[in-house]
C-alpha cells in the first residue's frame, strides 16, 4: 500500500463524551431527524459534562482515539444548575495544559450543543471529524503495547 | 543565621518544657555536610539536635497529615514556602489550625548544594549565610561567595520569603527579589507543538515513576490517591510512555489552583525532570483565564478550578 493510499484509508477515531440531557439528546434527534454524520464518532453518555474526568479524555488517548470531543448544555441551561460552568473551567485548564505538552489543541475540543439542535451536532462531528481527518493519526499519547 | 539557630533550640526545649506541644517538627543535621533533614522531637533534650542553616529546604508542612494523628498539639517550624503549604492544607481541610503552633522563619533562600558542587566545593564543613554572602568552612580555610548564584532556582523566583501565616515570628522579616517564574513557561509555550512534544516525551519517559513528587508535595493530600487505588486501575505498572505521561498530566491536573509553587516536586525528583514546570503552566493559564490567584495566601479563599463564574472565557471556541 502506497502512502498515498494510506492516508486515504485513514479514518479517526472520535471519541465523544456527550452530556445525557443536551447533547445526547441532541445526537438521538440528529438520528431520529434522519441527519447524517460520520460513522467516525462513538459516543459515550455522561449524566453532565463535568462528570468527565481528565482521566476519561487521556484513556481515550491512550487507546486510540484521535480527537477527543466533550460536549454539554450550554451554559446556564445545566440540568445541574451549575455543572457545565466548572466544566468550562475545568477543561479549558485541560485543553491548554494538552497543548503545552505538544498535543495539537484541535484533537481535544469543547461544544455546547443543547438537546434541540440535531444539526448542530450533526455539523460539529461533521467538523470535527474532517480537522482531524486532515491533522492525521495521533501517536501522541498513544498506548502502542 | 547563627543566632536563628540558637533561638529555635530555645523555643523547641521551653515549648516541650511547658507542656505546651508533644511534638517539635523541625530540622537536624543528616550525614553528609549538605544534609539537613527533618526532625521529629518529642522530649527536650533532643532539643540540641535542631538545627537551622542554608540547607534547611525540606517544606515540613506535610508531615502534619501524619504526625498530627493522636497528638494534642504540635509545633512547627515554617518557611515562607512551608506556610504557604500549611494554608494549603488547612484550605484542604487536612490540618486543624488548633492543633499546630507556627514559628515563622524568615527565609531568603537556601543553597543548593548541586550548585556548589558544580564550583568544586566539596567536603565542606559548615555553610553559612552571612548577609547576602554565603561563608563557606572547608579543609582550605574559609571562603565568601555570594550567597544568590548557589541557591535554589526555585528560591530566586520566591515572593514569600516571609511566612504568611505564623503563631511568632523568629528574626527579622527579609525582602523578596523575585525574578519572574513563568520564564521557561513561555519559552516552551514559544515552541512548535512537535518540539514541545518531543521537549516532554524525553522529559516523562525518564521518570521512575518513585511517586517523590507526589509524596512531598503539600497539594497531594488525598486519603486515597488514584494512583494507587487497584480498581478501577488508571496507571498501569508498564515503563511505557503514555503511561508516563498520564502519570505526569494527571498528577499537575490534581493540584491545579492549589499548587503553592513551593518547587519540592523539582527538588526532590531523583532524574531531575523539570515539573514545576507543569505546575506553573497550569498557574499561569489559571491567572490568566479566571484573574490572579496566589494558592495558599489565604485559607479562607476558594481555588479557581472549585468555583465558576458565569461569564467566565473559556480556552475552547464555544459556539
Amino acid at each position: 500500500m502506497s502512502v498515498n493510499a494510506e492516508q486515504q484509508a485513514f479514518e479517526p477515531l472520535i471519541v465523544v463524551f456527550g452530556c445525557n440531557w443536551c447533547s445526547y439528546a441532541g445526537g438521538d434527534l440528529a438520528g431520529t431527524s434522519r441527519m447524517t454524520y460520520p460513522p467516525n464518532v462513538r459516543v459515550i453518555r455522561v449524566p453532565c459534562s463535568s462528570r468527565v474526568n481528565p482521566n476519561f479524555v487521556l484513556r481515550a488517548f491512550q487507546r486510540g482515539a484521535d480527537g477527543v470531543v466533550v460536549a454539554g448544555c450550554h451554559p446556564g441551561d445545566c440540568h445541574y444548575v451549575t455543572g457545565n460552568y466548572y466544566a468550562r473551567r475545568r477543561l479549558s485548564a485541560l485543553r491548554r495544559f494538552l497543548e503545552f505538552i505538544g498535543v495539537e489543541p484541535e484533537r481535544f475540543e469543547v461544544h455546547w450543543i443543547s438537546g434541540s439542535e440535531g444539526a448542530k451536532f450533526a455539523r460539529v462531528m461533521e467538523e470535527v471529524t474532517e480537522k482531524i481527518r486532515a491533522l492525521g493519526p495521533n501517536r501522541k499519547m498513544r498506548d502502542v503495547r | 543565621m547563627k543566632q536563628l539557630n540558637d533561638t529555635i533550640k530555645q523555643v523547641a526545649a521551653q515549648s516541650l518544657s511547658r507542656g505546651d506541644v508533644d511534638l517539635v517538627i523541625g530540622w537536624q543535621k543528616g550525614d553528609l555536610w549538605w544534609q539537613s533533614y527533618p526532625a521529629f522531637v518529642e522530649n527536650e533534650q533532643d532539643t540540641a539536635s535542631l538545627t537551622w542553616d542554608p540547607f534547611c529546604v525540606a517544606n515540613l508542612s506535610r508531615y502534619l497529615l501524619e504526625e498530627q494523628e493522636g497528638k494534642n498539639k504540635v509545633a512547627i517550624f515554617v518557611k515562607g514556602c512551608d506556610a504557604l503549604g500549611l494554608n494549603q492544607l488547612l484550605q484542604d481541610k487536612r490540618v486543624d489550625r488548633e492543633k499546630v503552633y507556627l514559628y515563622g522563619i524568615p527565609c531568603d533562600g537556601l543553597v543548593d548544594h548541586r550548585k556548589l558542587e558544580a564550583e568544586g566545593f566539596k567536603w565542606l564543613s559548615e555553610v553559612r549565610k552571612e548577609g547576602k554572602e554565603l561563608v563557606l568552612v572547608g579543609r582550605n580555610g574559609e571562603q565568601k561567595v555570594n550567597a544568590r548564584d548557589y541557591m535554589y532556582d526555585k528560591c530566586l523566583t520566591c515572593r514569600y520569603p516571609n511566612p504568611v501565616a505564623y503563631d511568632q515570628m523568629l528574626g527579622e522579616a527579609v525582602e523578596a527579589q523575585p525574578e519572574e517564574r513563568f520564564a521557561s513557561v513561555k519559552e516552551l509555550e514559544e515552541m512548535s507543538a512537535d518540539e514541545r512534544f518531543t521537549y516532554w516525551a524525553n522529559q516523562f519517559s525518564r521518570c521512575i515513576r518513585c511517586f517523590a513528587c507526589r509524596n512531598v508535595c503539600p497539594a497531594c493530600s488525598c486519603r486515597e490517591c488514584i494512583f494507587d487505588i487497584p480498581e478501577p486501575r488508571w496507571l498501569g505498572k508498564a515503563k511505557e510512555l503514555s503511561e508516563d505521561q498520564f502519570y505526569h498530566i494527571i498528577r499537575a491536573y490534581h493540584v491545579a489552583g492549589r499548587c503553592v509553587d513551593c518547587g519540592e516536586c523539582t527538588r526532590v525528583c531523583p532524574v531531575d525532570l523539570p515539573l514545576q514546570e507543569l505546575n506553573r503552566k497550569f498557574i499561569k493559564d489559571i491567572n490568566e483565564l479566571y484573574g490572579e490567584y496566589d494558592a495558599g495566601v489565604d485559607p479562607e479563599t476558594e481555588a479557581p478550578l472549585v468555583t465558576y463564574n458565569t461569564n467566565d472565557p473559556a480556552a475552547f471556541p464555544e459556539s
